[in-house]
């Protein structure tokens, strides 16, 4: 029997395995920033171990980074402090580090591929759960904790259960492919399978709803795998990931052979079997927005707030979450979601902040201004992502527009540095999670894609970016 | 283990309401603890004693990859999370560090235990007994591997066969 993508990484990179024990998978590529890492360099230290291959290990900070003039000094402490940690950890145990000034700096699911650090057919792991991010250039990419954090520095490996192979078909052509994106695939997928329905699966994105994204769009889409529950999401390479990795600052210098021996090898073999399957057919689907407190809790734009008693079909639980929900969010069943009034607007993150979703974005905004009663930040994934934009003028359309332009990190995403809401205040965000106090306590997050986000801030609602001119 | 249940009737409780990002700075177990939770149960430091249990639904700790999660909760006091299924990472993140168990149950069970029922969970022979009720329950095994680095007692003493 044939194997799948994902088989066939996890089979190259076995270093012991026996059955009924976790196997050791060896780790091509560790990112590390400056959250999940202080206690694992800790960890080395009291043990006297040295990272293993600091080759393989690269470092940026982005957590918790202000956003605005990088030329001032961090105000809160205990970031300043975890910065500098990482920095120290850095010097100490030999490991390239892209810090705070430097012109590589961004969130570390941006930089990684743009730097040509995510190879195809390789092993990558992070102290962070959109790793997934990098399944968009078929690795094999998850997040990690802080224990695991340290095991790689110190080995280069981790003990691991294998995953079950889960393949999602993602059919047809979206008849508005400005309007209707990656994000609202996703966001579709994850509503239909639902928050745990890929739990112990490493997902493969296939089919020509897949193969037709670009690879910023197909980062968007491996990014939410982890927010379906799934360890891992997969895209095979084809030429356009062998494209866009050609001529970058770390791309091998035996680039060719390798694509040679990618394109002959990493694809799923047509009589491999999967474990689970689900289709999503992408010509009639609509602009998502989340109401509630997980990425599950979505629907179109065109639809109203649900009632508890209608989306939990029955099970008690998912009925309890929903009130809890709708009680949070402050929202009322039955309210068209283009009714919904919104304070804030961020456009960023590891999922929607990079060149493409700018652009697209900017096309939205481009002459028009911001709706009065709303705050919007942008913030590119990166500083290479912001000089691309400035370079575009992109800068110029959103600050004329009253948006903020601001310097790369995770802001507004997480909580975790000075980039939060307020609590009550309502933002359409580009992110990946509306967890309950995730924007900040007491902020409400609805998961929009950029150019949903654009259009909310100009109209001081949501509406369906469908009906706009995006060409 | 014997211990009380603090019961969250819901689904998909996240690292982001069991320690919202805000205290991830934090490198003070004991001050982490303080602040477990808080995203969702702002009672809960002053209601928690040590060897109390979670119990909650479907897909517990699904989100971020923070190990802060699990220390946070055992660093309050809890032994264990009982719940109908773990997000992955939150689960490993448990068993890594020894923090605390992560215990698979089934739906009658869930349903059967309540708010502050007294458990003694013994996992050697998947059995919970409730104290309270007079009750045995059936805990899901865990599997071969997992129970491997738990008998270890985390990721770092887990040496093969």
């Amino acid at each position: 029997m044939g194997k799948t993508l994902f088989e066939k990484i996890w089979d190259a990179h076995i270093v012991v395995e026996k059955e009924n024990s976790p196997s050791l998978i060896y780790i091509d590529r560790h990112l590390v920033h400056e959250v999940t890492s202080p206690q694992a360099f800790d960890g080395l230290r009291m043990n006297n171990r040295s990272v293993r291959r600091p080759d393989l290990t690269i470092a940026t900070m982005d957590h918790n980074v202000p956003t605005n003039n990088r030329t001032l000094p961090i105000l809160d402490q205990t970031s300043a402090v975890q910065i500098q940690t990482l920095e120290k950890n850095c010097k100490d145990f030999g490991i390239q580090l892209f810090d705070i000034n430097s012109p590589n700096q961004g969130i570390v699911h941006v930089i990684g591929p743009q730097l040509g650090i995510t190879l195809p057919g390789s092993t990558i792991v992070c102290g962070d759960s959109h790793t997934s991010t990098h399944g968009a250039f078929g690795a094999l990419a998850f997040g990690i904790g802080t224990s695991e954090v340290e095991h790689v520095l110190a080995s280069q490996t981790l003990w691991l259960e294998k995953p079950k192979p889960f393949e999602i078909r993602v059919e047809g052509k979206r008849k508005n492919p400005h309007a209707v994106t990656a994000k609202d695939i996703i966001l579709s997928i994850i509503k239909n399978i639902g928050t745990s329905g890929g739990n112990g699966t490493v997902i493969e994105y296939k089919g020509e709803g897949i193969s037709d994204l670009s690879m910023e769009q197909r980062m968007t889409i491996c990014n939410m795998s982890i927010e379906a529950g799934a360890r891992a999401g997969l895209i095979a390479p084809d030429e356009k990931t062998f494209e866009y990795l050609r001529g970058r600052k770390y791309t091998p210098k035996n680039y060719e052979s390798l694509v040679d021996y990618w394109r002959d090898n990493l694809k799923t073999d047509s009589d491999a079997k999967f474990e689970k399957n689900y289709t999503l057919h992408v010509d009639n689907i609509a602009p998502q927005v989340s109401w509630g407190t997980n990425p599950g809790m979505t629907c179109d734009v065109t639809e109203s707030v649900p009632f508890p008693e209608d989306f939990s079909k029955g099970d008690q639980n998912q009925k309890k979450g929903a009130e809890k929900a709708l009680e949070y969010m402050a929202l009322k069943p039955g309210t068209p979601i283009t009714e919904i009034k919104i304070d804030r607007v961020f456009i960023g993150s590891c999922t929607n902040a990079r060149l493409e979703d700018l652009i697209e974005a900017s096309k939205v905004v481009k002459g028009k201004k911001l709706s009065p009663h709303v705050r919007a930040m942008v913030v590119p994934g990166s500083q290479m992502v912001k000089k691309q934009a400035e370079e575009l003028g992109l800068d110029k359309i959103f600050t004329d527009a009253n948006f903020e332009w601001r310097e790369a990190g995770c802001s507004m995403c997480l909580g975790m540095n000075p980039d939060i809401l307020s609590p009550g205040e309502r933002c359409a965000s580009t992110s990946n999670r509306n967890f309950e106090g995730r924007q900040g306590t007491g902020g409400r997050t609805h998961l929009v894609s950029p150019v949903m986000a654009a259009a909310a801030a100009i109209e001081g609602h949501f509406v369906d970016v469908r009906e706009m001119d995006l060409n | 283990m014997k211990g009380n249940v603090i019961k969250y009737e819901r689904d998909n409780i996240d690292t982001d309401v069991i320690i919202p990002g805000q205290y991830l700075k934090v490198h003070d177990y004991a001050e982490l603890a303080l602040h477990a939770m808080e995203g969702l149960d702002p009672d809960f430091h002053s209601k928690v004693k040590e060897g109390d249990f979670i119990l909650s639904g479907r897909n517990f700790g699904c989100g971020s990859s923070r190990e802060h999660a699990p220390i946070a909760l055992s660093h309050s006091g809890i032994k264990a999370v009982l719940a109908l299924s773990f997000a992955r990472i939150f689960y490993r993140n448990a068993v890594d560090g020894a923090f605390l168990l992560p215990i698979e149950i089934e739906e009658d069970t869930y349903s059967n235990i309540s708010e502050g029922d007294e458990l003694d969970i013994d996992i050697r022979i998947n059995e919970i007994k409730n104290l309270t009720k007079n009750k045995t329950y059936k805990m899901k095994p865990f599997s071969e591997i997992i129970g491997k680095i738990i008998e270890a007692g985390g990721l770092f003493k887990y040496k093969p066969d």
